[in-house]
Formats: structure tokens, C-alpha cells, sequence
């Protein structure tokens, strides 16, 4: 039992060594070509010189500020258009057909429109990456809400809570669940549009870092891009998992799933 | 029905503002132009010919991403040592926008179709492979034990019990992952392939054609549409058997 | 004898310890025999039914149970306590779960299944799907899927008790009912002293946990038994009895359950 518990946590971490070990010894040994492959020494050299030359942190704090801008463009209309849909079925009515128009497209194809009527600058980009994630959590909250059984709202009328009071103490903590899934579905896809809008429309960034070492065939620089993305999207999940076990630890459900509606 | 009249209205009005100046034609031509625009390019542009290699795209992605996703999320969901080999991988991966791959994916295989349709085939994979091993090692312990004591065991055990009590959410990781395939054919399509919708944006707005632009955008919103529900439709045929359907 | 069970022991490895969930329980079961198990919530007497269905492994002891007429015949079928019916499976084909296991030919599984549904008063409702159903419904069709596959010894563990009271009084006449048409050897679990008393020949009563035999009851009263069985002086004695020393256990098991240490 023991033995099967160590074997639980030290199995992934051997996996994952593993693998890069045998990374470096196949490049030493000319199975995998270098100038695809690099070892990852190489690429952690590579990541070493591009911080040292001062390129790398402007690329990283570009695109965590355009993530963090994004995501609040997206989360507090969604949550307050949400928490209006839940309750009022007229206001879900007016909003069905948003949901049924511009929700479906990839909302990178709205960055031609964004820029061409705002103008250069940071506003389209950060506005085409909270397209999507604003519908996924106004849609995750309007359920939330809509998830509340009506015994406890009726419970809670019963014990005094009415208005801001009722909102406060038994409708935000009743949705929170779902908005929370909300949030980690929605930052997942702000990653994967704002990634793709720095490949064609930054000069800064990690996507616009990736874009640039194709056009020059820098493979090590866009192993660093990417190592840099994939440590992005694990402590923003994993980060958010954290805080979401906080916030809710009476439910242990859908706040921790991976899905998206 | 509120809401069909409520998108006509926003129609209407996005009409006239149009004509009248408010809007700024240039960037949102009048619906009517948009639907001419479109109805031209349908039957004798090359509107067709891009929807249908965005099509084509996504179906090999999604369904090469569906071929190789399940089988292997079932093995990750029965076998623990599997599972603790491929999870850290998983675990680092799923999060990575798969579209930042593209570069690499065209270093390494060449600007074309593969390294094109691989990309949206990655998207869909890792959410594949995610939702259909966690159906497996969320199904209630107790149906095993039923599975167990009625003599359901190996292959019987697998296809009666372990299947379809792993079903809806294999079902709902296909419909997540092809929407997600979506988004990363068309991003794409709109970086580096040369047609497509996702490409004909990209030219619309070079080329400043605003027409153009929304009525590929009105077919990527239909093919989105369809998509979605579609697989929606298929998912509560398929669990007829379910109660309330959780609707993530 | 029919099920012959003697020292058994289990223990659960968990994080926080060794969690001793049944010490030295021996216990015997004659042949058509109908044996109830009482006991304290948590104090392993539905482990002790998954031991005897071979779904745990025990720690110590052994249990035998002899089959006597042909081998393809199982041990043993549940009963579960939510009744754990299959969900993408509609009534009939839950009912033949067990023979279609066992690779008994079409046609007779059809003729067992309707026979089976008939005996528990379920005809007509095959095509339906258990989350149609109403919970004394589905634990018929739980209880049909046990007979179905013909056991030697039929285990059910608690299978009322997620009824509401009505239709658990109904489910107990039923269950008279149909024990009276097969005759099957039955162990059944319960926390209820009634309906311990309503249906068994013999009543078994475990102490909190570990849980030990701490005694056994005869039920000396005539069979085939109504609800009013209940009104009779030896029921009402017995009932006083058991209560009298199931009350301690499950005192010494409220305050071993919480998990909550101040």
C-alpha cells in the first residue's frame, strides 16, 4: 500500500526525467537531429542567454498582461451579464441571440474588425481574447444560478435574507461553484486566442517570440516560446485549481473539471 | 422566437445605421450586402472551395484526434502504471495552446496539410484522451462490483460495464474536443495556410473587402453552429437512458 | 450447512491507519434459511455481505458456501442497498444481466426474464429504463435481477433502505411474498430491528466496530408472516430485547463514526 502510494507520485516524476534524459543522450548520440531537436540543456542555455540579453522578460510580462487584462475584460461583464440571465428570463431571451451569432466563431477571426475599427494598439487584441471566455462564463453562471435548488433560496427568505442580502450570502456563493468553472474554461481559451493574435499582430510576446524564430528558423528560441507557454498554462490552471479549492471547499465537483460548454 | 426577432431587429437596425452612415459602411457594410456578397461567392467564388478545405481539415483532424484519443484515454482509465507514466505529460500539455505548435509543426514537417491538420488534431486529442479517462476512473465503484458479482468479467466486463458507463463523457470530450479543433484550424488557416475561411478572413482584411470578411464569418458561424449542436443532439440520442443530462 | 463462515476478519489500510471493520465473526446459514444481519451504521455488515459475494478479500477466516446442484449455478447475487441498477440498461435486459454473463442461450433468457418479472409483479414494464421507474420499483427490478441469475445464496444489503416508509412496509410484504414462492437461502442486512424481525427466520446482531457477533435471536413466529406479525407479543418482546443491547452499539458507534476529534 505504501509501496503503491510512493509509486503514485514518484512514477511521473521518473516519467518525465526519463524522457528528457533520453532526449539528450538520443541528440548526443545523433538519433535525433540537432537542428530540430535540441537537447534540452541546449534550449535551457538558449533560455538562459535570451533573459541575460533582455529580450525574454519583456516577451513573458507582455503576454501575463494582456492574459490578465483579457480575462477581467471577459470576466466582469460575463459574470454580471450571467448572474442577469440566471435570474431573469426575459434578459436570456435578449441575450440568446448573441450566444447563438457570435458565440459559435472562432473569435480570432474577429481581430481583422476589432483592428480595423479601433485602430492600432493593445484594445482589439485584448478585446478579441475576451470574446469567447466572456460567453463561456456568463453561460457557466447563468447555470450556476439556475443550479440553486429553490429550497435553500426559499430557506434563506425564510431566515430574513432578502435584496443585497439574499444576493450576497446565497446566490454568489451558490453560483460560485460554476462561475469558477466559468473562469478555468475561459482562461484556457483566452490563452489559445491570444497566443494566435500575438503570432500575426504583436511585435512582443510569446506568441509574437514563436512567430518571429519561424521567420528566421530559430528552432531553439521557439522551444524556449514554448516551454515558457506550456509552464504558463500549468501554473494558471494549476494556480487556479489552488484558489478554487479555497474559495469552495464544499464542493469538490465541477470547479475542478476540465470542460467547456 | 424572442430571440429570432430580437437577432432580426439587431439586423434591421445594423441596416439602417449602415445606410445612414452611423456605422461606418466601410467596416460593416449593410447586412443585405453582406448577404449578396455571399450568396455571389456560394455559387461562383471560391467561397465554397475554402469552406470545404476548412472541412476537410477539421474532419482528419477531429477524427484521427477521436481514432487514436480514445482508445488510448480507455488505457490510461484501466491501467494505473499507464496512467502515472502519461499524466505528467498530459497534465503539461493540455494547457498549451496547441497553435503555438505550428511553427514547430512546420519546421519539422514542412509548411503543408500535415503540419497544418496535426495542429487541430493535437487540440482535440488531449481533451479526447482527458474527458474519456476520467469517464473511466469516475464510474461509480459500485456498478464494477455489480459487473463483478453477475459474473461480467474481461472483455464482457469492459463492453457492458466499463463502455457505456464511460460513454457520456467520452461523448462530451468529442464534442469539446471538435469545437476546439475549430479554433485551432481556423487560427491556422488565418497564421500560415494559404485557404480556407480562416484565410479568407485574413485576406479580407489585407485586401480591406469588409463583405467579404463577414460572409465567411456568417459560414464559420453556421459550421460552428452546427457543430455544437449537432453533437449535442447525437450525445442525448446516444443517453436516451439518462435521466437529466448534465450539461457541463 | 449451506454457508458456513468462520473467524473472518477485515481490515482496510487507509491513510490515517488500519481501520478494523469486522474481528472473528463465525456464522452459519442452513439451506433455505433466511438470516438477518443487524447491526449499527458502519459496523461492517455490509463489508461482511461483500466478503461473502467474494468482492472483498478477507484478512483472516474463511467462508464456504456449498452449491448443490450444478457448477455453472454462481455463489451468490446482491442485492445493493441503491439498488445499483445499470442505467443504460432497460428493466429486462437489467433482469438478465446475470444469465447473458454466464452465456445462457436467447430464447431462455427471455422466458427466465418474464418469469422473474412476473414472480415480482414488474410485467409490462421491460422496455422501461430504471431512471423511469419509482425506487420501490427499481429495487424490484434489483431483487429480480438476483433471483434471475439464480444464486445459492441471494445477499441483500439494505435494500429498503432508501424507500420512504410507505413503500418500505409494501417492499417487506413483498419480500415475504417472494421468499415464500422460492424459497432461496437469504442474507440480508439491515439496520431496521423490525424489519429484521419481520423477515428473518434468525436475526444476527454485530457489535459497532469491529464488528463481532454480539448475539443471535431465534424468531419464533409463524410463517408465511404479515405486517401483522408486528402486533404479536413475541415480536413486541424480541424487539424490546434486541433494542435493549443494540442500543449500547450504537451509542460506542456515534461516537467512533465522526471523524472529529476536538
Amino acid at each position: 500500500m505504501l509501496m503503491r502510494r510512493a509509486l503514485g507520485w514518484a512514477t511521473p516524476i521518473l516519467s518525465l526525467v526519463g524522457l528528457l534524459a533520453v532526449w539528450e543522450w538520443a541528440v548526443g548520440a545523433r538519433i535525433l537531429r540537432e537542428s530540430f531537436f535540441p537537447p534540452p540543456s541546449g534550449i535551457w542555455q538558449q533560455a538562459t542567454m535570451l533573459y541575460a540579453s533582455g529580450g525574454l522578460a519583456g516577451h513573458v510580462a507582455a503576454t501575463v498582461a494582456r492574459l490578465v487584462a483579457a480575462f477581467l475584460l471577459a470576466a466582469l461583464p460575463g459574470v454580471a451579464v450571467g448572474l442577469l440571465t440566471g435570474l431573469s428570463a426575459t434578459a436570456r431571451e435578449a441575450f440568446d441571440p448573441f450566444v447563438a451569432f457570435i458565440y459559435p466563431i472562432p473569435s480570432l477571426l474577429y481581430l481583422p474588425l476589432a483592428a480595423l475599427v479601433l485602430g492600432p494598439g493593445e484594445l482589439p487584441a485584448a478585446l478579441v481574447c475576451a470574446v469567447t471566455p466572456f460567453f463561456v462564463i456568463a453561460l457557466n453562471t447563468a447555470l450556476g444560478v439556475r443550479s440553486i435548488d429553490r429550497p435553500t433560496v426559499e430557506a434563506a427568505v425564510h431566515y430574513g435574507a432578502t435584496g443585497r442580502r439574499l444576493f450576497q450570502k446565497v446566490l454568489l456563493p451558490g453560483a460560485l461553484p460554476y462561475v469558477l468553472v466559468g473562469f478555468r474554461v475561459g482562461l484556457g481559451l483566452t490563452l489559445i486566442v491570444l497566443i494566435a493574435v500575438e503570432m500575426v499582430s504583436a511585435k512582443q510576446g510569446l506568441g509574437a517570440l514563436l512567430w518571429q524564430s519561424w521567420e528566421i528558423l530559430r528552432v531553439r528560441n521557439m522551444y524556449v516560446g514554448l516551454a515558457l507557454i506550456a509552464t504558463l498554462g500549468v501554473l494558471v490552471t494549476s494556480g487556479f485549481d489552488a484558489i478554487a479549492r479555497r474559495l469552495v471547499p464544499w464542493h469538490q465537483g465541477p470547479a475542478r473539471s476540465t470542460r467547456r460548454p | 422566437m424572442a430571440g429570432l426577432i430580437a437577432g432580426l431587429a439587431a439586423l434591421g437596425l445594423w441596416e439602417l445605421l449602415s445606410r445612414a452612415g452611423t456605422l461606418n459602411p466601410l467596416y460593416f457594410p449593410p447586412p443585405t450586402v453582406v448577404g449578396i456578397t455571399l450568396v455571389a461567392r456560394a455559387t461562383g467564388g471560391d467561397l465554397a472551395p475554402h469552406a470545404a478545405a476548412t472541412l476537410a481539415r477539421l474532419s482528419l483532424a477531429f477524427g484521427a484526434a477521436a481514432l487514436v484519443g480514445v482508445p488510448l484515454g480507455l488505457a490510461m482509465g484501466m491501467i494505473r502504471p499507464l496512467r502515472l507514466v502519461l499524466d505528467p505529460y498530459i497534465a503539461a500539455l493540455y494547457p498549451l495552446p496547441k497553435i503555438a505548435l505550428l511553427p514547430l509543426l512546420m519546421i519539422l514537417l514542412g509548411v503543408g496539410e500535415q503540419a497544418f491538420v496535426l495542429a487541430g488534431s493535437l487540440t482535440a486529442l488531449f481533451q479526447i484522451i482527458l474527458n474519456t479517462y476520467g469517464g473511466v476512473t469516475q464510474i461509480d465503484p459500485v456498478l464494477l462490483e455489480v459487473g463483478h458479482n453477475y459474473g461480467a468479467r474481461g472483455l464482457a466486463l469492459f463492453r457492458r460495464i466499463l463502455l457505456p458507463a464511460a460513454l457520456p463523457s467520452i461523448l462530451t470530450g468529442l464534442r469539446l474536443g471538435l469545437g476546439l479543433a475549430l479554433i485551432t484550424t481556423i487560427a491556422v488557416e488565418f497564421t500560415a495556410a494559404k485557404s480556407g475561411l480562416g484565410h479568407l478572413v485574413f485576406r479580407a482584411w489585407q485586401t480591406l473587402a469588409a463583405a467579404e470578411m463577414f460572409a465567411a464569418l456568417a459560414v464559420v458561424g453556421v459550421i460552428g453552429l452546427a457543430i455544437t449542436r449537432g453533437l449535442l443532439c447525437l450525445q442525448r440520442r446516444l443517453l436516451a437512458w439518462q435521466q437529466t443530462y448534465e450539461w457541463d | 450447512m449451506k454457508v458456513v463462515v468462520e473467524g473472518l476478519a477485515l481490515t482496510f489500510r487507509t491513510a490515517a491507519g488500519d481501520v478494523h471493520a469486522l474481528q472473528d465473526v463465525s456464522l452459519s446459514v442452513g439451506p433455505g434459511e433466511f438470516v438477518c444481519v443487524l447491526g449499527p451504521s458502519g459496523c461492517g455488515k455490509s463489508s461482511l455481505l461483500r466478503v461473502l459475494a467474494g468482492l472483498i478479500e478477507p484478512s483472516r477466516g474463511s467462508v464456504r458456501i456449498t452449491r448443490e446442484k450444478d457448477a455453472e449455478r454462481p455463489l451468490t447475487a446482491m442485492v445493493f442497498q441503491d439498488h445499483a441498477l445499470l442505467p443504460w440498461r432497460n428493466v429486462f435486459d437489467n433482469v438478465v444481466f446475470g444469465p447473458e454473463n454466464r452465456g445462457v442461450p436467447k430464447s431462455e433468457r427471455l422466458r427466465l426474464g418474464e418469469e422473474v418479472l412476473a414472480k415480482v409483479g414488474l410485467t409490462g414494464f421491460e422496455k422501461a429504463y430504471p431512471h423511469q421507474l419509482s425506487g420501490g420499483m427499481k429495487q424490484r427490478v434489483g431483487i429480480a435481477r438476483a433471483l434471475a441469475n439464480d444464486p445459492a445464496v441471494l445477499l441483500m444489503d439494505e435494500p429498503l433502505a432508501a424507500l420512504d416508509a410507505q413503500s418500505r412496509l409494501l417492499m417487506q410484504e413483498e419480500l415475504m411474498r417472494i421468499w415464500g414462492t422460492f424459497g432461496k437461502t437469504v442474507i440480508y442486512v439491515t439496520h431496521s430491528i423490525e424489519e429484521a424481525i419481520l423477515l428473518g427466520e434468525r436475526v444476527v446482531l454485530l457489535t459497532a466496530r469491529p464488528g463481532r457477533v454480539k448475539a443471535t435471536f431465534g424468531v419464533d413466529l409463524p410463517r408465511p408472516r404479515t405486517l401483522g406479525a408486528r402486533a404479536e407479543s413475541e415480536f413486541i418482546r424480541l424487539e424490546a430485547e434486541i433494542w435493549s443491547l443494540l442500543r449500547d452499539e450504537v451509542l460506542a458507534s456515534d461516537r467512533g463514526q465522526t471523524g472529529i476529534t476536538r
